[in-house]
């Protein structure tokens, strides 16, 4: 047994120097790094990916290899300076992740994620859009908006949503000094005064799923506020985001009518999020082609998948690319495959993996699992 | 004694009775008389009774009479109908009929009757009668019924033949060398025999030159014999029997047919291969040498195929040869699905290869089938059932 430890122990430090980095803060990361694959402490991880952020075929793998790692990539470290570097007093930049599918750019939020926490940022994260608007489980809940005349909330996955913001931002929300600007009436015996704690509106969000839309759209504008107050900074990742703009839903209201996304009070407020009418934030967007139908996945390009409207919502943002993984990239991910031995085998099988693959990360990743 | 005489008796006027058949038993008689000079008077008598009983044409010879008189008059005329129809066929051509040969008369049936059915046997023709009407057997007895061929009750008198013949050529080789031997003399070397270009007969060769059906244990036989007569220092002598039942090897031509790469304005080699086909894909394959191993298949790269079969596919030739990092591949492929685009894409990209790699090189690729082309269609539905092959589940009732 011992011994066995021992040896898992060795091959595990053994080739450390080539593909792993002990840097485990996202802000120290540098072009030394890139192609390095560096580890997300357990429980910090917990906290940011639990209820989502991180795609389920990298979930599953994270649990094998018994440790979340990510890839230091070239996209990260420019976005993580682009926002080091960027004036808080403007209004805020959005970034705009693109790349063909499996290209990494959720780990890339990810990644990103982890830098926010760190630098102290509030995280206003949706892990997937298509979660609301395009995935039907059997008992999706739906209600006509009470509030707005012909919306459509969407009470349960705001409320799953706010515990999200919840666990994601427990330490900053705990400290307290985040309070109401104005007061909210829920109905004639629940409402929110001006200057009680943002935490306790959300936990009303929470606890009473039927306001949780409106206590979501009342967040939004609360973070803007705060933001602009510099009272705390904000960065804002929405996965998927392109799904707002897909002329339809999947969704349908009790009358059989198909509900458009815009029809969504959910959308109303992360498309307010979105706009560069606050300071002291960052907003860091993905579009996916796999948050569309199969049919209109032609191209992986922002101005394809955004649709005028989305593109016309989003103008000016930084467009950054998440490509392939480049030679390097693709040897150090190979070797550490092989440490976590998930793949074996002669070394030839990299060159074939690497033509097969096509240097896709995640086509790289599926196509080691027999191996 | 009785039989051994009777032996004798059936096979030396054999030859004779070729020649003069008006009178056999006369002459019968005097080789009966000659080859038994000291035989007794007793089986002189018996002999002339059994002749006297041969008199009648026997009800076999007959009806091979009546046969073989058929089948010539048959191929006569269609001898004459063949020689009258290569003449038209000279005169619709505007050719002079006395030079028109059979490679003239199988090009204008091509051109006059254009077929493109798939099987060439099927198209048609206008051959000599004999090719086209198999050869049948001659008579095997004369008309008082007894064999012309002393093997004849063996019941496959040619092939016992074939081996008799080796058998004697054996030992004349035998002789030969125990004479040389004898004489103290070195074998000549340059009567050295070469068989490396060709190979036995096969069965079915052996059974149309034979005119005769063979077992396989009957042509294993032939062949250790023939082995046996190849194997002896002298069997250069019998060159001539040992060929006749050889076949030469079809030449390996493809190694003649390889193309020299053409160089392009930056000095590159390239390859280009049209016509890639398999199922519906058409297509061709470009090879450039030096490259660095960047595929790209209508404008893309190896993406372009979603399933790794297929990408796995296009790779093979590459990785077989090793030349994965070695060449660049530019390919334009239409119709189909991606497996017919790849199998095209596939033997595209090997063929273009051969003129990359080295002669070895060139006989694994062919043994690993790489540059075989797949003919397989799809196979059409038939009616009635589900599926080109599949039948309806059977149900009782």
């Amino acid at each position: 047994m011992l011994s066995r430890n021992l040896r898992q122990f060795c091959r595990r430090y053994s080739q450390s120097t080539t593909f792993r980095t002990s840097q485990t803060s996202p802000s120290q990361h540098n072009e030394n790094q890139i192609g390095m694959f560096y580890t997300i402490d357990a429980n910090l991880g917990k906290q940011l990916f639990t209820t989502g952020g991180l795609p389920k075929s990298f979930m599953k793998q994270t649990k094998t290899f018994t440790e979340t790692a990510v890839m230091v990539r070239r996209p990260a470290l420019d976005l993580m300076e682009c926002i080091k570097a960027s004036d808080m007093n403007k209004p805020v930049v959005r970034y705009v992740l693109y790349g063909e599918k499996g290209a990494g750019k959720s780990i890339t939020m990810a990644h990103l994620l982890h830098f926010a926490h760190e630098q102290g940022y509030l995280i206003v994260h949706v892990p997937w859009v298509s979660e609301w608007l395009r995935r039907l489980p059997r008992h999706k809940e739906m209600s006509n908006s009470q509030t707005r005349e012909g919306f459509v909330d969407l009470p349960l996955d705001a409320a799953s949503w706010l515990l999200h913001f919840k666990t994601q931002n427990q330490l900053i929300l705990k400290q307290g000094d985040m309070k109401l600007s104005k007061t909210y009436e829920w109905s004639k015996r629940e409402s929110s005064e001006a200057g009680s704690p943002l935490a306790a509106m959300i936990e009303h969000g929470i606890n009473r799923v039927k306001y949780a839309c409106d206590v979501v759209d009342a967040l939004v504008q609360e973070i803007k506020i705060l933001s602009n107050n510099k009272q705390c900074k904000t960065f804002v990742a929405i996965d998927g985001f392109n799904s707002f703009f897909y002329p339809l839903t999947r969704l349908n209201t009790p009358t059989k009518k198909k509900v458009k996304p815009e029809e969504v009070t959910l959308t109303t407020s992360f498309l307010e999020l979105t706009k560069n009418d606050w300071n002291n934030g960052a907003i860091l967007i993905t579009v996916d082609e796999l948050a569309v139908p199969e049919d209109h996945q032609e191209s992986f390009l922002p101005k394809y998948l955004l649709y005028k409207k989305g593109f016309e919502h989003l103008d000016p943002f930084v467009p950054i690319e998440v490509g392939r993984y480049t030679e390097k990239e693709f040897l150090s991910c190979a070797s550490y495959y092989r440490d976590r031995l998930w793949l074996r085998g002669p070394p030839e099988i990299e060159t074939e993996l690497k033509f097969t693959s096509t240097l896709n990360p995640f086509k790289f990743m599926e196509q080691c699992a027999p191996l | 004694m009785k039989m051994s005489l009777n032996i004798i008796r059936y096979f030396v006027p054999k030859t004779k009775c070729h020649f003069s058949w008006k009178n056999p038993i006369i002459q019968g008689t005097i080789q009966y008389t000659t080859a038994s000079g000291s035989s007794d008077v007793f089986n002189n008598m018996t002999d002339w009774e059994t002749l006297s009983k041969k008199k009648k044409i026997s009800k076999a010879m007959k009806a091979y009479l009546e046969r073989a008189r058929e089948h010539d008059d048959f191929m006569k005329k269609q001898q004459f109908e063949y020689n009258i129809g290569k003449r038209h066929l000279a005169n619709m051509m505007g050719e002079n009929p006395e030079t028109f040969t059979q490679k003239d008369v199988d090009r204008a049936i091509e051109y006059l009757f254009p077929s493109g059915i798939y099987d060439p046997a099927a198209r048609p023709l206008m051959k000599p009668p004999e090719e086209v009407f198999p050869a049948r057997k001659a008579a095997e007895f004369d008309e008082a019924g007894r064999p012309h061929h002393f093997l004849f009750y063996t019941g496959k008198p040619n092939f016992f033949k074939l081996l008799y013949d080796a058998v004697e050529n054996i030992q004349q080789a035998n002789n030969f060398e125990d004479r040389v031997i004898r004489k103290k003399a070195t074998p000549d070397p340059n009567g050295k025999l070469d068989l490396g270009g060709s190979v036995w007969l096969t069965k079915e060769q052996l059974e149309m030159a034979l005119v005769e059906s063979i077992t396989d244990l009957e042509y294993d036989n032939f062949k250790v014999v023939m082995e046996r007569l190849v194997s002896l220092p002298y069997s250069y002598r019998h060159k001539e029997f040992i060929e006749k039942h050889r076949k030469p090897l079809a030449s390996q031509k493809f190694a003649l047919e390889i193309p020299k790469p053409s160089y392009d304005d930056e000095g590159k080699a390239y390859i280009t291969t049209y016509e890639c086909l398999r199922k519906k894909a058409r297509g061709d394959v470009t090879i450039k040498s030096p490259g660095t191993g960047k595929i790209t298949i209508n404008g893309k790269d190896l993406s372009y195929f979603e399933d790794t079969q297929s990408r796995e596919q296009v790779l093979f030739p590459l990785i077989f040869t090793g030349m994965q990092d070695k060449v660049d591949v530019i390919c334009n492929i239409e119709g189909g699905g991606p497996s017919g685009q790849s199998g095209a894409i596939r033997w595209g990209i090997a063929w273009s290869l051969r003129s990359f790699v080295e002669k070895d090189m060139l006989e694994k690729m062919q043994v690993a089938g790489l540059l075989t082309r797949d003919h397989r269609r799809r196979e059409r539905k038939k009616p009635g059932q589900p599926g080109a092959r599949k039948k309806p589940t059977w149900k009782k009732r």
